[in-house]
């Protein structure tokens, strides 16, 4: 017998023992560990073969009448929806709740009355390696702040629908408008030449708007760090 | 609806044996087997409702030939027989849809036989999936004791058909079980 011929043998039926068989196992090693293992794979068929396969075939049931499936459709479209809008309101990452975060750290920045000068403007934009376009009298409040690592202009800008707060993040990119809602206050992070700029309100400002017209008026300069 | 006759394991669901009736110990022979026969005819219709049909339908055709057993003690081979007849030809009668696994699941409680992760599901899953060319003569040898002359004979096979069967079904396991699998040894087939 070769030990082809006992490898099928085997394979087919491991408890197999014929003369040929036990002739052939008792001088080559190889298939006698093969029938070892054959063996010990029987023993497992035989006890998973022990219990029926009680299996159950899903059964056709009752046809849902078309009501309930437009209602079901639009419950999913419905929630959909929901999960959409929450998703899109949200604080979208971590930057858009610290950016939240900062602003509320700074209350009062929603309650100046007086607009900025142009020092004060200028020592704002210091060290953030930006220009603005904006005419102060737009602007009502300007600070030059500590934001993950670095000092970044924290603006409030007279708009006609009330104040908006505007963040110039230098080092901040971000690859998509990202829009935000919480604490109170609406928001959306822009991606601009270099880095970002966050624009937020309280109330129903259009924040593209002003985030466009942001992106326009800033100028990056080249020999900021 | 199936047809029962009074004192066949049939009507004896029902509770109708007759308690005198001179067939009664082939009638309790018969019924000592069912939880062997439906077993075998779950593993081969992979479907306990239709497992119930064919062993009802086979019981009821061995009670109406009881006369050919001539030897109790054979009863059990020439009752698997009966039963794997009726579900060939259940099959070949109804044309059945096949079952898709991924659409089925294993209803039993939780064991080591079941459970997903458990010892053996994955192999009594790997059986459930490996094609009636392989799973029947497989269930026939393991379950139903039968050697390969008797498979061949009851599939219409060579014995050499047989074994090649029964070679590439469990070499199918091997793998399943995290062994490599042999190569392949048997002779050409055109099968899965």
């Amino acid at each position: 017998m070769t030990c082809d011929e006992a490898r099928l043998l085997i394979g087919a039926d491991p408890g197999a023992a014929t003369p040929a068989l036990e002739e052939h196992l008792a001088t080559c090693a190889a298939c006698a560990r093969f029938r070892d293992e054959m063996r010990c794979l029987d023993a497992d068929i035989r006890r998973a073969l022990e219990r029926p396969p009680d299996i159950a075939r899903p059964r056709p049931g009752r046809q849902p009448l078309p009501w309930r499936q437009w209602a079901l459709a639009a419950s999913v479209v419905l929630a959909t929806l929901a999960v959409l809008a929450v998703w899109l309101l949200r604080p979208s990452d971590t930057l858009a709740r610290e950016v939240v975060a900062h602003v509320q750290g700074e209350p009062d920045s929603w309650l100046a009355t007086q607009h900025v000068s142009a020092q004060g403007i200028t020592q704002a934009l210091h060290g953030a390696g930006v220009a603005l376009e904006v005419t102060s009298d737009k602007i009502m409040y300007a600070q030059s702040c500590w934001f993950r690592g670095h000092y970044v202009p924290h603006l409030v800008i007279e708009t006609a629908r009330g104040p908006a707060t505007v963040l110039i993040l230098r080092h901040e990119q971000v690859r998509a408008r990202r829009a935000f809602h919480e604490a109170g206050m609406t928001g959306v992070i822009v991606p601009a030449e270099h880095g970002s700029i966050a624009v937020l309100t309280r109330g129903a400002g259009d924040l593209d708007d002003i985030a466009g017209q942001m992106q326009h008026d800033v100028h990056w300069l080249a020999d900021a760090h | 609806m199936r047809n029962s006759e009074p004192g066949s394991p049939v009507s004896s669901i029902s509770g109708r044996l007759p308690a005198a009736d001179a067939d009664a110990p082939i009638t309790r022979l018969f019924e000592s087997m069912r939880p062997d026969l439906l077993r075998f005819a779950q593993w081969l219709a992979r479907d306990r409702a239709i497992a119930e049909d064919i062993v009802q339908e086979a019981l009821l055709r061995a009670w109406r030939s009881r006369d050919a057993l001539k030897d109790p003690s054979a009863a059990r081979p020439w009752l698997l027989t009966i039963v794997r007849r009726e579900h060939a030809r259940l099959y070949e009668r109804k044309r059945l849809e096949l079952v898709s696994l991924d659409e089925v699941v294993e209803t039993q409680a939780s064991s080591a036989f079941s459970e997903p992760g458990g010892e053996l599901f994955a192999l009594r899953h790997a059986i459930m999936r490996l094609p009636i060319e392989y799973r029947e003569p497989l269930v026939l040898q393991v379950l139903g004791g039968f050697s390969t002359e008797e498979i061949a004979r009851e599939l219409a096979l060579s014995a050499t058909a047989v074994l090649t069967r029964l070679f590439r079904a469990r070499n199918k396991l091997r793998v399943i079980c995290g062994l490599t699998a042999a190569p392949d040894l048997a002779p050409r087939e055109n099968l899965p």
